[in-house]
């Protein structure tokens, strides 16, 4: 029998943060870079109740944005966006295919993220590329590469975040 | 089930308030505005200076680790990038530009000598600084370096390599720490002259009186970098001089205000210049003279003569 770990999912969400702000800056080409923190929460937030699933991913949006020197807000709003969407699937998931559809969550999110950069740089009055564009070239490959990476360490994070408790019986 | 009904609402509650909460943290970040002086810096700036100054020693450390991937990578791309038809114009390009440049040699030893001595009579630097890492997103282009507001840095002042190449401009200084945005960042603005080669040396960052009081006009716009990425020349009116290989120092001039940038200071070369006959300003390619992932050192100039205007 597994059982999530509050303790163990907000680690691996904070160690995915550190990641973030010191060797993603090396891995970014043009408009794609890995989105360590949101995959993290996504997975870390999947087998966790609603309220901590959210909790953990604004924790992990301001970690995000603390570290790094982009625009404080968006990470937060980046992190609670993938907790919401991993705590709605973990609702419908079924056992074996988790690691396939937290992954396509974790491209949904980090779609959702680029988005939310992209209106905040606008609303902060700081240049943007065209919409379509940026969607077309930026967004789309951002979050397909992303659920990529997160389709093939998925499966580890799963293993991070549960724990095995033993039956009552052994 | 009523408890995971209950879960489910709460859930939705703490995620409308921290949804408000994050929207009020982004409004009150941009709000704060850079930190344009020390000890102005905002609740939010700081905790971001603060956390640079901490992950620093980190960073230095992967940039040691990842210098080699990068140099690896630079060269993979380069290699993918030239065609046999580009290496070829490459080459006979560079043939000819061998005998037009002959002349200049001399000047380039003197600006070799320079970077060597990295001092200048009437510009302030800081104290010689690494390049910890990079940093930011995707439309952003900036670097931290290893001095700080204790080596007397602050923030807007001009960052150098050699005596007068310039690289960008310092935004957030910590104690210990600074980010510079680069001039191909897309937020990056300058005044720039634009100068034939005969008329300006880059060694000394000197410009001759003939380009300031001549009856030439000779071109002067804003400095940035456009959204695909080309670093460029705007507002420069079609009728004033602009050719393929002039220089491009700054102007220095910003009308009453404190100066951001010494005049004289070397940023390229006019890679080339375009008009229609309906266009009211000249469309100018600038070839940087600096490249991003070479640097390693670079100097802050923390004061110069005239800066107060």
């Amino acid at each position: 029998m597994e059982q999530a770990s509050v303790v163990r999912a907000a680690l691996m969400v904070a160690v995915a943060a550190l990641l973030d702000a010191v060797i993603v800056p090396y891995l970014t080409f043009g408009y794609f870079s890995p989105r360590l923190t949101l995959i993290a929460v996504v997975f870390a937030a999947s087998p966790l109740r609603d309220l901590q699933a959210v909790l953990l991913g604004f924790f992990g949006g301001v970690l995000l944005d603390a570290l790094g020197g982009d625009l404080f807000g968006v990470g937060t709003l980046g992190g609670l966006l993938a907790a919401a969407l991993s705590a709605r699937a973990s609702s419908v998931r079924h056992k074996g295919t988790e690691r396939v559809i937290l992954a396509q969550i974790a491209g949904l999110a980090v779609a959702g993220y680029d988005l939310l950069g992209y209106t905040a740089r606008w609303l902060a009055g700081l240049g943007v590329p065209q919409l379509g564009e940026y969607a077309v070239w930026g967004i789309l490959p951002d979050a397909a590469i992303n659920a990529l990476i997160a389709f093939l360490i998925g499966g580890w994070l799963l293993n991070v975040v549960n724990v095995k408790v033993p039956h009552s019986w052994e | 089930m009523g408890r995971k009904k209950s879960s489910a609402a709460s859930g939705l509650a703490a995620l409308l308030i921290l949804c408000v909460a994050s929207l009020v943290l982004f409004t009150v970040y941009v709000k704060e505005g850079d930190c344009e002086r020390e000890g102005q810096c905002g609740p939010l700036h700081t905790v971001q200076l603060g956390a640079a100054e901490v992950l620093q020693p980190l960073r230095s450390v992967f940039s040691t680790v990842f210098a080699p991937v990068t140099n690896t990578g630079q060269r993979l791309m380069s290699a993918f990038d030239n065609s046999e038809e580009q290496r070829l114009k490459d080459k006979l390009a560079k043939a000819e530009a061998r005998a037009a440049e002959a002349s200049r040699l001399a000047r380039e030893n003197a600006q070799l000598r320079g970077l060597l001595k990295g001092q200048r009579a009437y510009y302030d630097y800081g104290p010689l600084a690494q390049v910890v890492a990079p940093v930011g997103d995707q439309f952003t282009q900036r670097i931290i370096i290893n001095v700080g507001t204790e080596d007397g840095v602050e923030p807007n002042r001009p960052v150098v390599i050699g005596s007068s190449t310039l690289v960008g401009r310092t935004t957030e200084v910590s104690r210990h720490t600074a980010q510079v945005m680069l001039l191909t960042d897309q937020m990056f603005a300058a005044g720039v002259r634009i100068v034939p080669p005969a008329k300006f040396n880059p060694a000394s960052s000197e410009i001759s009186p003939a380009v300031t009081q001549g009856g030439t006009s000779y071109g002067q716009g804003l400095l940035g970098t456009d959204l695909e990425g080309y670093l460029g020349v705007d507002l420069v009116s079609t009728s004033a001089r602009a050719e393929q290989g002039d220089y491009i120092v700054t102007s220095g001039r910003a009308g009453d205000k404190e100066l951001l940038f010494p005049p004289g200071l070397y940023i390229g070369k006019v890679e080339s210049v375009s008009s229609q006959d309906i266009d009211q300003f000249k469309k100018i390619v600038v070839e940087p003279a600096m490249n991003p992932q070479d640097l390693e050192e670079v100097r802050v100039i923390t004061d110069w003569a005239g800066r107060n205007g």
